[in-house]
């Protein structure tokens, strides 16, 4: 696969892939709140892996993410990550759904982190759920892993997997945001094919 | 304050004497530098995979992408600016996980340390010393050379300064 030559129509495909992923993950992250829950039109493009690192803006920026791993015959990285400011409201959030009357300040902070990533976990599954029924065939997933850490940092992560063949990343992605609450609460959800099952997916798609 | 030059990924830079040298999150990559005190030259290269195997011809043309690139790039850059070479020290930071995934078939997520592994043995083999060196682990860095102190400063979010 050509990793800097794809067709616009193949774009549109992973956009197409993006957007029933997302949904998805909306409606997962929506009834786990039960609250609203809006996403943006999901994006697909070719970025350079040196660029990489100011694509969702200052490096610095301390950011909260949960990484998982899909394998089977599409294999894909996925990942869902916030400002660090975010995450913990989106945690106090959750905590207030579905622990009513626990004082926030009395939840020790390795239980937050536990919180925030199972929702990363299911917000990430349920996009994959919406891949395998578009795909036909079974993908597991991986364990989460979760990183506290400068943006830049994680996102190296990206540049590490599309670098050692090429030198563009395929990011698919779609902001999530929490409606009904006066602080805004978002997060994005992005997808990483690897570049070696690219082929297999638009294919099934019929856009090869 | 002096001029300071952002090193981004696979960049390659060289500078005198009281310009410094940084890099902003530094992750599973290393930022290597090699440095003269005396003709007072320092450069800086950020790694972001341990070899070139597999890139063809285009990692000619990024030579700071790959650890086993890097190196030698690094030594010819500083060496062309007027450093000696028997006279070359190193420093080094960064090659850290950020993720880590039981139980899945992860090795890419494991690429920095085999980043720093690469770095180090690739230095060891041109008998340059490693003064001192921050790697590993499981947080992101940001890094800083000063071509006044010689100092390498690296910060970790959450935890501060250290200087190696």
């Amino acid at each position: 696969m050509d990793m800097e030559n794809f067709s616009n129509m193949q774009l549109d495909a992973m956009r197409e892939v993006g957007n029933i992923g997302a949904g998805n993950a909306a409606t997962a992250l929506s009834v786990m709140l039960s609250r609203l829950v809006d996403m943006d039109v999901p994006k697909a493009e070719l970025v350079s892996i040196y660029e990489l690192a100011e694509y969702y803006g200052d490096p610095l920026k301390p950011v909260s993410a949960v990484f998982v791993r899909s394998e089977g015959e599409f294999t894909c990285s996925l990942i869902f990550f916030q400002d660090e400011e975010d995450a913990q409201s989106l945690v106090d959030l959750l905590i207030s759904q579905q622990m009513a009357g626990m004082a926030l300040d009395d939840i020790p902070p390795e239980m937050r982190d536990s919180a925030l990533t199972e929702v990363g976990n299911i917000i990430l599954s349920s996009f994959l759920n919406a891949i395998n029924v578009l795909m036909g065939g079974t993908h597991s997933i991986s364990v989460p892993g979760v990183a506290h850490d400068m943006m830049g940092s994680i996102l190296q992560v990206i540049a590490s997997i599309f670098g050692q063949t090429g030198e563009y990343a395929l990011i698919v992605d779609t902001t999530l945001k929490v409606g009904d609450i006066e602080k805004n609460v978002s997060g994005k959800v992005v997808m990483l094919p690897d570049p070696g099952s690219l082929e297999i997916l638009f294919r099934k798609l019929q856009v090869l | 304050m002096e001029k300071a030059h952002h090193v981004g990924m696979a960049d390659l830079i060289v500078v005198s004497s009281p310009e410094m040298l940084m890099t902003l999150g530094l992750g599973s990559c290393i930022g290597l530098v090699l440095y003269d005190q005396t003709a007072k030259v320092a450069g800086m290269v950020h790694i972001m995979l341990p070899d070139s195997r597999g890139a063809g011809a285009k990692a000619a043309e990024k030579p700071g992408k790959f650890a086993d690139t890097a190196v030698p790039a690094l030594i010819n850059a500083v060496c062309a600016k007027g450093a000696l070479r028997t006279r070359l020290k190193a420093k080094l930071a960064g090659g850290s996980q950020m993720f880590a995934l039981p139980g899945a078939e992860t090795d890419f997520l494991a690429v920095g340390s085999r980043n720093a592994k690469e770095t180090v043995d690739l230095l060891k083999k041109t008998g340059i010393p490693l003064v001192n060196s921050d790697v590993g682990g499981n947080k992101g860095r940001t890094v800083e050379f000063s071509t006044v102190t010689w100092m390498l400063t690296v910060k970790v979010l959450g935890k501060g300064k250290t200087e190696i």
